[in-house]
């Protein structure tokens, strides 16, 4: 399969993303029923954890790549790289936009009926609507990084 | 409803300009090899820029490389 640098770049950060915060988000889940002070803590170590490990494993990688092609890596986008990026930007961003939204619906629904939440919520797992706006931002950037693939595997 | 769609001659255009290379003309037009590879198979339409600087390149008119062509 012959890529260009910046689907290379897209493909890496596709499967870091889906690996390190798929790991994230099943954690997550698990602290479903968790003492509240036990889980925020955990949920809290879970995310620096994410977020580090993310940096670090994005860095290793596209050096790596900008190391054995660094003609391709100084010359940077064309046209079809950035015609691609700025597609797939706008389908993440209409995701991250929906996601935004529903977790502004969630904070308003619950601040004018607080025992909405509590009595409802099939999920009990503290700071639940900043893990909501996490894995909104999460998605888009999934589908950000899919997208562009989908556009240089099919071409446009 | 009648369909039109791009055609491109390039891959001829570059084996009559001595087996010019993809690399070759994705360095003279500044754009990657892949996406010359791309333009040649049809996936992707280049900017009229991009598409004027490979006539520019091959020495010849836009219509000979880039045509406008029913399905």
């Amino acid at each position: 399969m012959d890529m260009s640098f910046k689907e290379k770049s897209a493909w890496i950060s596709l499967f870091s993303t889906l690996g390190i915060f798929g790991y994230y988000f099943y954690n997550i889940a698990l602290l479903h029923g968790a003492p509240a002070e036990l889980a925020k803590e955990a949920a809290l170590e879970l995310l620096l954890k994410a977020i580090i490990l993310s940096v670090v494993v994005e860095v290793i990688f596209h050096s790596v790549l900008s190391a054995t092609n660094y003609k391709a890596a100084e010359f940077g986008s064309d046209e079809r790289d950035k015609m691609y990026e700025y597609k797939a930007n706008n389908i993440g961003y209409t995701i991250l936009v929906i996601g935004v939204m529903l977790t502004l619906g969630r904070i308003i629904i619950v601040e004018y009926n607080p025992d909405f939440a509590d009595h409802n919520s099939s999920m009990q797992i503290p700071l639940l609507t900043a893990h909501i706006l996490m894995f909104s931002f999460i998605l888009s950037e999934v589908v950000r990084f899919a997208g562009q693939i989908f556009y240089y595997r099919r071409g446009y | 409803m009648v369909e039109f769609h791009i055609v491109n001659r390039v891959r001829e255009k570059r084996f009559f300009a001595n087996e010019m290379t993809q690399q070759d003309l994705a360095e003279r037009i500044g754009v990657t090899r892949q996406t010359i590879m791309a333009i040649e198979k049809g996936k992707y339409s280049p900017s009229l820029e991009v598409a004027f600087k490979i006539a520019v390149v091959f020495g010849c008119p836009f219509e000979e490389v880039f045509t406008y062509e029913l399905l």
